[in-house]
């Protein structure tokens, strides 16, 4: 054996237990490494904190650009920690604080919309100022845009929806014509006794009305400004059922008004 | 002593001075108002006539016929009455309202026809005392039985009068008051039958 050759193997065997001995190592600091002892260092507690108090910053100084629900939970995550510095404790106290009057602010922002946007679809309802199926659908699209989520929004949009759909079903009679045209309808039926058909008149009739019993008031006799004179006051289904015995309608609609659902809740009629 | 009787005069002549002016300013009824009052109580006489030609008719359901009768007998003033002749006797029978539309419902003809015509007053409605304003109208009432096979079997016409009341009343209606007439008819007399 050369002694090259002889030195070429101790230098073999020397880099294996090196490298075994480095191996052993590793691992041994490795595993220290990995030890979880479920403290933090002092130091990573610091960073901790100071993370959280600038995530506290601006909620407190409400120029954060998440939503509520997201500081809120911000804020939740945080108190969870439960740091127990008295700095941080003192701006979760104070963010807390803040959200909470953000959180009352939004809900009367968001009743006065409500408020707002009924009073509107109300109106829509009523159309006293008689406008276009195409307008009140318009007006209807900017309150369902603002997506508030009460019930009795809701109940109302859709009664508006109705009432646009009907608009556009029917030529557009305006309500005393309808009248009118039902008070005759009733009549000719009853005339040429037809007794299925003036049922079902007065039947879609009362439909235009709030209830059965809304009043009817028949004018007789108007002088200048003092207040007319009337008929004994009835309800509209008498009056309807009246109209189909006596089968003949004597009387022009004179006025009307009508409820929020845009049903007339009072009717006043005119010898003509 | 003089002096008394003379305030005592002149008090009384005051009281009695402003109960004629107040009378007076009731019974200020203009013409165009006193006449839509007027057609007001002959509508509900005409109103009348064509609820008994429905109770009449043989073709009304009991159900219907009933509803018209509850409808006819708000027209009259409580305890009226209506009389009935025939040519075959010579006296008037009266009968309570809402027994003479029960028996007329029930009256033994297939086909009845009874008509109402030449409605107008013979006596104009006049103030009373108490503010009601009272009149007679006349009617002429045409009635035809038939019979299923024979046809035309009994007709006559008759002349009715009705005292019709009338009286400005009051009552709320969505908060406000309304001013209005009451119509009642009072009794229906049979004035004379003729074939």
């Amino acid at each position: 054996m050369h002694m090259s050759e002889i030195c070429n193997k101790v230098k073999t065997i020397q880099w294996q237990h090196f490298l075994f001995i480095l191996l052993i190592a590793a691992v041994t600091i490795g595993s220290d490494g990995c030890k979880t002892t479920g403290k933090l260092s002092k130091k990573e507690r610091k960073a901790q904190i100071e993370n959280a108090k600038s995530q506290l910053t601006p909620i407190i100084n409400g120029t954060s650009s998440k939503s509520l629900e997201q500081q809120q939970k911000i804020v939740t995550d945080i108190k969870a920690k439960n740091f127990k510095d008295p700095q941080l404790d003192e701006m979760i106290s104070q963010a807390q604080e803040v959200l909470k009057k953000a959180f009352a602010d939004r809900d009367m922002q968001k009743q006065q919309k409500i408020d707002s946007a009924r009073a509107e679809l109300l109106d829509m309802l009523l159309n006293k100022d008689n406008k276009s199926a195409d307008e009140l659908a318009k007006e209807l699209a900017v309150i369902k845009a603002l997506n508030l989520g009460d019930k009795e929004i809701n109940d109302l949009i859709a009664k508006v929806e109705q009432k646009i759909a009907g608009m556009r079903n029917k030529p557009n009679v305006p309500l005393k014509n309808q009248l009118e045209n039902a008070f005759q309808g009733i009549a000719d039926a009853g005339k040429s006794g037809n007794s299925v058909q003036a049922s079902t008149l007065i039947k879609s009739t009362l439909g235009l009305f709030s209830f059965d019993d809304v009043p009817v008031m028949i004018i007789i006799y108007r002088e200048g400004n003092s207040p007319p004179d009337y008929d004994k006051p009835t309800t509209i289904k008498r009056y309807l059922n009246f109209v189909m015995d006596q089968k003949v309608s004597r009387n022009a609609v004179d006025n009307y008004s009508l409820d929020s659902d845009g049903k007339i809740k009072e009717l006043e009629l005119i010898k003509k | 002593m003089k002096k008394g009787i003379s305030i005592i005069s002149v008090i009384c002549f005051l009281a009695i001075t402003s109960s004629l002016f107040a009378q007076d300013k009731q019974d200020n009824i203009s013409p165009g108002r006193k006449q839509a009052i007027d057609s007001l109580a002959l509508e509900k006489v005409r109103d009348l006539s064509k609820y008994i030609s429905i109770i009449g008719d043989k073709k009304t359901q009991w159900s219907e016929a009933q509803r018209v009768i509850e409808r006819a007998m708000e027209l009259f003033m409580e305890n009226s009455e209506i009389g009935v002749s025939s040519l075959s006797r010579p006296d008037v029978t009266n009968y309570k309202i809402r027994a003479y539309f029960d028996r007329l419902m029930q009256l033994n003809y297939d086909r009845v026809n009874i008509d109402w015509y030449k409605i107008q007053y013979v006596s104009d409605l006049e103030r009373q005392p108490d503010g009601t304003y009272v009149g007679v109208i006349t009617i002429y009432q045409r009635f035809q039985g038939f019979d299923k096979e024979k046809g035309l079997i009994y007709e006559d016409t008759t002349k009715k009068d009705i005292t019709v009341y009338v009286k400005r009343k009051e009552t709320q209606i969505g908060g406000r008051l309304i001013g209005f007439w009451d119509v009642l008819l009072g009794d229906i007399r049979v004035k004379e039958t003729s074939k």
